[in-house]
């Protein structure tokens, strides 16, 4: 810094053409007192001396929110809810009827009974265990990256779904279940169906669940898995009580499902395994930043992997949970972005 | 070479150009043997040697050194040769046991002989980082057995519950209703099976590391039958196609269903055989968990350069697979459902032993949440890195070494 200001020296006023004595950036200091004495254009030309070094922009943030890609995903479980519904619609074309087709053999329908009020309880559990998720995300810092992964492990397992539903029908598991008659080839009439079931959300609660055929496996039991893995995964570890409170909420609820006779038990099972599992993989694959580089990782073999590597590219470290007010009040309007820091800034800016 | 004390001035001159060190040889003209050895570093700092020397004697002194060491082991050698081999025990802290010393007086703390010391072999998992192990093989066989056993039993029980194909007539499958019912498919399905069993049990017996790889395909497909255990179970669905011939039920008559679970067990549970007269088993399909996992051992663990082999395997065990559909032997949910999950645990399992990360429980590693973790710590827990495809004939084959290569004078001295 010293060599250079000899070497730009042009200011015919310092006779002497030696060093500042002691000053340890004597470029800033000389400098001043020259611009305050020489006035502006000294100035400039003093500060013609100045090399800007560009730095790169560092680890910046490491969990960047990208809203983006959490609409992508978003939209991708809406498609595959519609997806479903549509499947689901035409399934039900396909049901033998019951009178043709008994139910199928089940170990537990055969020590259990059936309790006609179970699948209300199902239910009502689903949408309270959805609404207390829905609360918790609102109030996570970092609810894009979170909500993101939500939105596309649902997707995909309704998309599982879609095609385990289709590829082959199971009969219906109780005589008690009531069937809403077929329409054969009736294409409005099966848009209309599939509209009444998309805004019933699929429940019976409200009386859109009237098709049959949607058996294997258990759309029920997705979400209300689903629903408690992500509650544990993104709250407190301290808070053991709350977790024990959302696992027995999840777990009642899949036992009704059962009990109401709704679902065979092999939906139910391999539906919990198949959630169960989707997860953990995903997650151990965020979590673990060795996994991502790593040549030998066999994780990299599902066809969802590029999905997977767009959404959690720039996520580069495990999602603390922390929590903050959904409405951030903006401080950063307030603050003046004129304020003068330094002589540089000043002096460029003139 | 007689021993550096009887050297004269001339041997002394031999023994500085045979070592490079020409420079000294004209100062050292009067240097006879015993004088060679009285050299010290001072010697070096008075002229004349201090005009020779570039380094104040440092080299030439450590050449002395080395020649002293090498004199007294010749003469020793000579020495216990002329005494009737009179060998020297030497203990593990280096003492001479017999209290003779020999003609080698210690100098400068130099024990005369080459001492022994031994040093304990640490164990295997230390030594190598692939143990064999064979003990946890063997659990892992056992525990296969106990799977393919209960598997067998499971089959007898829910044969007892399938409807029958009058009163519960097939599942409608999309699969059967594009392409009808091929009757030789099924032989096919099981020739592929059994071909690639074959090649697999072919390739692992070359395999170097057999016992770790045997250990994880009986971890592996112990695991999936189990899992077919419990899906067979609580669900029954009716046999796929009026083709069905299922043995009649026997209700309760537990010699007889133990004489059937025996025959399965023999036949290996293919139809081949004759052994597949069972009904009830098609949540999820045994013969794709087969032909899946074969398919992939043998891609793992097979070298590069034979790129066409598992392609072959490949071919091998898709048309094994469109084969069980084409026959109407298993509903189309079955087939997916056991590819899915072979997989899945296949992937799932061999990330694992590879990743040193994953072998640890964390809050990171949501992968020891499953319920295998701790058999699965037992057995890879001493394998360190990923197994390397190397090959090597089983033992019967190897022929025993003959020729022993000698490395080094001590060696040469044991034998």
């Amino acid at each position: 810094m010293a060599s250079s200001d000899h070497q730009g020296n042009k200011d015919p006023t310092n006779t002497d053409g030696t060093p500042s004595p002691g000053t340890s950036c004597p470029v800033h200091s000389h400098a001043a007192e020259e611009a305050k004495r020489n006035g502006l254009r000294k100035a400039l030309v003093r500060h013609r001396d100045y090399v800007k070094i560009s730095v790169p922009e560092g680890k910046g943030n490491r969990l960047p929110s990208e809203w983006w890609k959490t609409f992508i995903s978003l939209f991708y479980a809406i498609l595959n809810l519609v997806l479903t519904t549509f499947m689901i619609t035409v399934v039900h074309e396909r049901v033998p009827p019951k009178e043709s087709s008994p139910p199928l053999p089940d170990k537990f329908f055969d020590y259990i009974d059936r309790v006609q009020w179970a699948f209300t309880v199902t239910e009502v559990n689903g949408m309270v265990l959805v609404s207390i998720w829905s609360i918790q995300l609102l109030f996570h810092r970092y609810k894009a990256i979170v909500a993101r992964r939500y939105f596309f492990l649902l997707g995909t397992l309704y998309m599982y779904r879609c095609v385990t539903m289709y590829v082959t029908t199971l009969p219906v598991p109780g005589m008690h279940m009531v069937c809403a008659p077929k329409l054969h080839g009736d294409s409005q009439a099966m848009l209309q169906r599939v509209l009444q079931l998309l805004s019933g959300g699929g429940l019976s609660i409200t009386g859109s669940h009237l098709l049959c055929g949607d058996f294997l496996y258990s759309g029920h039991t997705v979400i209300l898995t689903l629903t408690y893995l992500f509650l544990k995964e993104y709250s407190p570890r301290s808070f053991w009580w709350y977790h024990l409170l959302c696992w027995l909420t999840a777990a009642v609820g899949v036992i009704c499902i059962l009990v109401a006779h709704e679902h065979y038990s092999v939906d139910v099972v391999v539906a919990y395994f198949i959630t169960t599992r989707l997860f953990y993989w995903y997650h151990t694959m965020a979590n673990l930043q060795t996994l991502k580089c790593s040549p030998n990782n066999y994780l990299t073999h599902t066809w969802w992997n590029p999905v997977f590597n767009l959404f959690e590219r720039n996520v580069q470290t495990h999602v603390p949970c922390s929590f903050c007010w959904p409405i951030t009040w903006p401080p950063a309007c307030l603050k003046n972005p004129c304020k003068k820091y330094s002589m540089v800034q000043s002096s460029r800016e003139e | 070479m007689k021993e550096v004390r009887l050297w004269t001035a001339s041997d002394v001159s031999d023994w500085l150009t045979d070592e490079g060190l020409q420079e000294y040889t004209d100062a050292f003209q009067d240097v006879d043997g015993p004088a060679l050895l009285r050299l010290s570093e001072e010697d070096f700092k008075a002229s004349p040697l201090s005009l020779v020397t570039g380094d104040s004697g440092r080299h030439l002194l450590e050449r002395i050194k080395t020649l002293l060491l090498t004199s007294h082991m010749k003469a020793h050698k000579n020495n216990n040769n002329n005494e009737n081999g009179h060998t020297v025990i030497a203990l593990a802290n280096g003492s001479v046991s017999n209290g003779k010393i020999h003609n080698g007086i210690p100098k400068n703390g130099l024990h005369p002989e080459p001492v022994r010391i031994l040093i304990p072999q640490p164990p295997e998992q230390e030594r190598t980082p692939y143990p064999t192990e064979w003990f946890k093989t063997g659990v892992a066989f056992l525990y296969a057995l106990f799977c393919f056993l209960t598997t067998t039993v499971v089959i007898s029980v829910v044969h007892e519950r399938v409807p029958p194909k009058e009163e519960s007539p097939p599942l409608p499958d999309k699969f059967f209703d594009l392409f009808d019912r091929v009757e030789w498919a099924f032989s096919i399905c099981e020739i592929n099976g059994m071909l690639l069993v074959g090649l697999w049990f072919m390739q692992w017996l070359l395999l170097k590391h057999r016992s770790i790889i045997g250990r994880r395909f009986f971890f592996i497909v112990g695991t999936l039958y189990l899992y077919r255990c419990m899906t067979m179970y609580v669900t029954t669905l009716p046999v796929p196609g009026m083709h069905f011939k299922c043995s009649p039920k026997i209700f309760g008559d537990w010699e007889a269903q133990s004489r059937r679970v025996m025959k399965m067990m023999a036949g290996g549970g293919l139809s081949i055989t004759g052994s597949h007269s069972l009904c009830g088993d098609y949540l999820y399909s045994g013969h794709t968990v087969m032909l899946t996992l074969t398919y992939l051992f043998i891609k793992e663990y097979s070298p590069r350069r034979f790129w066409w082999y598992p392609w072959i395997c490949w071919c091998l065990s898709a048309v094994g697979i469109f084969c069980i559909l084409l026959a109407h032997d298993h509903y189309t949910i079955d087939v997916l459902l056991a590819y899915f999950i072979t997989t899945r645990l296949f992937w799932w399992y061999h990330t694992m032993a590879n990743q040193q990360a994953l072998k640890e429980i964390s809050t990171g590693n949501l992968f020891s949440r499953v319920w295998w973790f701790y058999p699965f710590q037992y057995f890879e827990s001493n394998v360190r890195g990923i197994v390397p495809r190397n090959y090597q004939l089983p033992f019967l084959f190897r022929t025993v070494t003959c020729t022993r290569v000698k490395y080094s004078k001590l060696d040469s001295r044991e034998s």
